[in-house]
């Protein structure tokens, strides 16, 4: 029969086998070739509520870190060239610690020069003093004589007058030191002023000028004039948290929230309440974009970082979780 | 019997290869038009499978699909994040943009902005870099049939871009399934697609939200569009979103369902035509053996041997012929991610299945009329 | 081999093929045809029977009920005491398959398998093994000098080993009654001799009845008995032919 090998049919054996072969790889196929598309868990972890906030109604919000102080822009109030810093970024200062100094060569050209006249005047002062004894002393020696012919008449009128403007000139002196004194005393003040000292006890956050660059008064609320310096109280830090007014009225208040940091979302730290700001107000970017319009308005809710927390930083952008009150909705 | 069925069947070479014919090419055009239909409509899907670890997507109400959005105010986010049962919450923006290559030609992109901190959002491969080169500045990422379609087959890293006056530097390759269009698609993080996307009031296009364990994806859609008054879609709804609204907007679904009916008819034809030639050729034997002493009920089995022969051999060719032809195509771009659902194989099998039963019961009526008798004439 | 309903009633004495009062019409349009007048026929086992007649005499209808493939209109037939009309269809088509050997005028041989194979189908029918079916086919074309052409496809034969593999085909169930539709219609004279030669010597035997459909008057001188038929009815019943024909 027809079975040995050069016998095989094309039609009834190797047809049916090319076919058979031909599902076996259309199976194999079909079964590798499906799409990959099983859920996974991000390779970078999210922020998340964690605890007890994870079941539960709460409030979420982009918060961002500053210090307790909030931020103090240092500016002066006499404008001139930067002379000397003396303070770097990090630093603690005390209240009063002199930060910076402006350019003060004017001023102190002013001193030195309220200084001569001051001397001037001393000068003018004695010269008065010994003309006036000596026209005392003439008059004195003419009222002694008592012959009135010895003397006439008009010499004791004039020695008269010459005691009389040498007291007179005695007075100008004076007066013209006294003058001198308070010039030079309002400059020293103006020396004074010219070094800016540490308003609060805090930390250096930054310093925006170099020494040699020209700073004008008027601080940073002036139009088109820098901060020369910022600082703050960061011990502790607070984190200032905006929140959709829509969601505001769920803010279960004085709940601590759980704060972590953009791009460390493993990190959670509980913060305190510590307020929440009475003015509403449109929503400032923190998305970066350069000019949002936006329609939104939020609540301020302000939260105490722990003192022990490291690595937070002024600035630095935070997701926060807030409990919700449990009458909400 | 079965056995004689067999070689009378494939004893005639002609009609036996014209049978095999048909069928295979049936269940070819059934089986490769289906295919590619279903591939072509999923690609409306294929921005949400992209997203390897989004539950539910979140947004505006009256968005539609991955790219026909209506951006929501960026507090939206929060809002998603606050309702219980969400484990996270990232940004995602999605925006079509116009882009200035190196030649000075303008291209129409899709610009993808994923969560900064997480990366939330990018497809899970990467063909060329990792995913950290986003953290570059000015850092995108161009998926690969974008390259193709840009850049041809030069390598795109380092190219610049100018995207809404701002340089972007292509940095990476992404391993995507393109989407309907085949839009060139620049991955970007979120804070940068603000600056390259021109700016509206509003830009969060997405929220992607994973849910918590406790919660499935289902129920949270529900309880966030309950919260938050935005619309929350589940993986799959929203990728069935995008797959409904190219059935709605495009005529694919009846220009396939013709290309298939159309092979159903010409397999029908074909095979119908042949099988009862080939019936009407072997009626005399048929009627013998009848005469000889075979029931109906074995001629009816002998005739389905038949018909089972000339069907599963035909059905296992042309489904070789679909698998080959759509791994020949695997390489061209046009065709990247194509696959065939396990599912199409079944109804191009059923296809062939009730063509050969209807063309063998035709067949087999005509036997069956034939009177044993009929040999003594 | 299951179920040979015949072997019991089949007394070594009875007739082995009983026709009584056989009548047959066909419709043809509005009219009736009776093809079959009241046929009464006995056979006896072990004889060569001629059933001759014109075209349209109603041979070939009668042949067909005495064999069991169409149904009279009126009457009785019993093959070996059994009365195959009574039967349930099922089992009339056994009977045909275990009784009766069908040697066809066109052979009717299946192109695609070989002569053995061919020779094997009532037995491959029967249920029998493929393997053995066919052994024992191959037997059955030894018998028939054909031996040696088992292998070929039945359009690689000749006519006369064509016709040799459907009587084996007839043959090789060994069944009881074998009918056999104008075998030497084909053929010249001294062929289709020898086929009668052949079908005497190796279908016929004791308990074997042969029917022959035939109006080959050259081998007329081989049967045991000639019936002639015309229109419908039994006009000769003997061992020769009558003068006028």
């Amino acid at each position: 029969m027809a079975l040995s090998l050069k016998n095989v049919s094309f039609s009834r054996q190797v047809l049916p086998v090319v076919a058979l072969v031909g599902l076996v790889i259309a199976v194999l196929y079909i079964v590798t070739g499906l799409p990959d598309r099983e859920l996974e868990e991000p390779s970078r972890e999210p922020p998340r509520a964690t605890g007890e906030l994870a079941g539960q109604n709460r409030v979420a919000g982009a918060g961002i870190v500053e210090p307790s102080s909030e931020i103090v822009s240092v500016g002066t109030a006499l404008s001139g060239l930067l002379t000397a810093i003396r303070v770097e970024p990090g630093d603690i200062v005390q209240q009063g610690q002199p930060l910076f100094t402006v350019d003060d060569r004017a001023a102190r050209a002013s001193l030195t020069e309220a200084n001569a006249q001051i001397a001037e005047a001393r000068a003018a002062i004695a010269e008065a003093s010994s003309a006036r004894e000596t026209a005392d002393r003439q008059l004195a020696l003419f009222r002694n004589v008592e012959d009135p012919a010895a003397v006439s008449r008009s010499e004791v009128i004039r020695a008269e007058g010459e005691a009389a403007a040498a007291r007179q000139r005695l007075e100008l002196a004076r007066s013209r030191l006294s003058a001198a004194e308070a010039r030079a005393n309002s400059v020293r003040t103006e020396i004074g002023r010219l070094t800016v000292r540490a308003p609060i006890t805090g930390e250096i956050l930054s310093v925006d000028k170099r020494v040699g660059e020209f700073v004008s008064a008027g601080g940073p609320q002036g139009a088109g004039s820098e901060p020369i310096l910022q600082m703050g109280e960061t011990r502790p830090l607070h984190i200032r948290i905006d929140i959709d007014e829509e969601q505001a009225t769920r803010i279960k208040e004085g709940a601590p929230a759980i704060v972590s940091p953009r791009g460390d979302a493993s990190r959670q730290v509980e913060a305190q309440f510590v307020r929440i700001e009475p003015l509403v107000v449109p929503k400032r970017s923190l998305t970066n974009s350069a000019a949002e319009r936006v329609d939104v308005r939020v609540v301020q809710a302000i939260y105490a970082l722990p003192m022990s927390e490291e690595g937070f930083r002024v600035g630095q952008q935070v997701d926060a979780y807030i409990p919700a009150r449990e009458s909400a909705r | 019997m079965i056995w004689i069925a067999i070689r009378m069947l494939t004893g005639d070479n002609q009609k036996f290869y014209g049978l095999l014919f048909g069928i295979a090419f049936s269940t070819l055009l059934i089986t490769q038009q289906l295919v590619i239909f279903v591939n072509l409509i999923e690609r409306g899907a294929s921005s949400v499978y992209n997203v390897p670890s989004a539950d539910v997507w979140v947004m505006d109400p009256v968005s539609r699909t991955t790219d026909v959005n209506f951006p929501m105010p960026s507090t939206a986010l929060d809002k998603v994040r606050g309702v219980a049962g969400v484990e996270w919450a990232v940004p995602h923006l999605r925006a079509s943009a116009s882009v200035r290559t190196k030649s000075g030609d303008l291209e129409g992109v899709s610009v993808i902005g994923v969560d900064d901190a997480t990366l939330i959002g990018l497809p899970k491969n990467m063909v060329v870099g990792t995913t950290d080169v986003l953290s570059r500045p000015d850092t995108v990422i161009i998926d690969d049939v974008g390259t193709t379609r840009m850049f041809g087959e030069a390598s795109p890293i380092g190219e610049r871009l100018e995207l809404n006056d701002q340089r972007a530097v292509v940095r990476g390759i992404a391993d995507s399934i393109p989407s309907f269009t085949s839009q060139v698609t620049l991955y970007t993080k979120y804070s940068q697609a603000l600056r390259y996307v021109p700016g509206t009031r509003n830009r969060l296009s997405f929220v992607l939200v994973g849910a918590s364990d406790e919660i499935s994806p289902e129920e949270l859609t529900a309880r966030i569009t309950e919260e938050t008054g935005l619309r929350a879609r589940t993986r799959d709804e929203f990728a069935q979103d995008g797959i409904n609204f190219i059935i709605e907007n495009t005529g694919i679904p009846l220009n396939f369902g013709i290309t298939v009916a159309l092979g159903f008819i010409v397999g029908i034809a074909i095979v119908g035509l042949t099988f009862s030639l080939f019936i009407r050729d072997n009626i005399k034997q048929f009627g013998a053996l009848k005469a000889i002493g075979l029931t109906n009920g074995k001629i009816a089995q002998m005739v389905a041997a038949q018909a089972l022969m000339v069907g599963l051999v035909g059905y296992g060719l042309g489904v070789l012929g679909t698998v080959g032809f759509i791994y020949a195509f695997s390489a061209n771009p046009t065709f990247k991610g194509f696959y065939i659902p396990w599912q199409i194989p079944l109804v191009s099998f059923a296809s062939i299945l009730v063509i050969i039963t209807l063309t063998g019961w035709l067949a087999l009526r005509s036997v069956m009329k034939t009177e044993p008798a009929a040999v003594f004439r | 081999m299951s179920g040979q309903p015949s072997l019991d009633q089949a007394g070594g004495n009875g007739p082995a093929i009983a026709v009584r009062d056989i009548a047959r019409d066909f419709v043809a349009g509005q009219q009736t045809i009776r093809v079959l007048h009241g046929i009464d026929l006995d056979v006896e086992p072990g004889n060569l029977t001629y059933l001759v007649g014109e075209s349209g005499s109603g041979k070939t209808t009668l042949i067909s009920i005495m064999c069991g493939i169409l149904f009279p209109t009126e009457g009785q037939v019993k093959v070996f005491g059994t009365d195959i009309y009574d039967l349930p269809d099922r089992e009339l088509v056994r009977f045909r398959l275990q009784n009766i050997g069908f040697i066809f005028q066109q052979y009717n041989l299946i192109p695609a398998i070989d002569a053995a194979h061919n020779a094997a189908v009532p037995l491959i029918a029967q249920g029998m093994d493929r393997k053995e079916a066919r052994d024992r086919a191959a037997e059955m074309l030894d018998k028939l000098n054909i031996g040696d052409q088992a292998n070929k496809l039945p359009n690689q034969l000749s006519g006369g080993q064509q016709q040799r593999v459907a009587i084996a085909r007839a043959l090789v169930h060994e069944p009881r009654l074998v009918v056999c539709d104008e075998p030497t219609a084909a053929l010249d004279a001294k062929s289709g001799r020898r086929v009668m030669d052949l079908l005497r010597e190796v279908a016929l035997a004791e308990d074997r009845s042969v029917i022959i459909v035939t109006h080959d008057n050259r081998v007329f001188d081989l049967a045991d008995r000639i019936l002639v038929l015309e229109d419908g009815r039994i006009t000769h019943d003997g061992t020769k032919m009558p003068k006028d024909h």
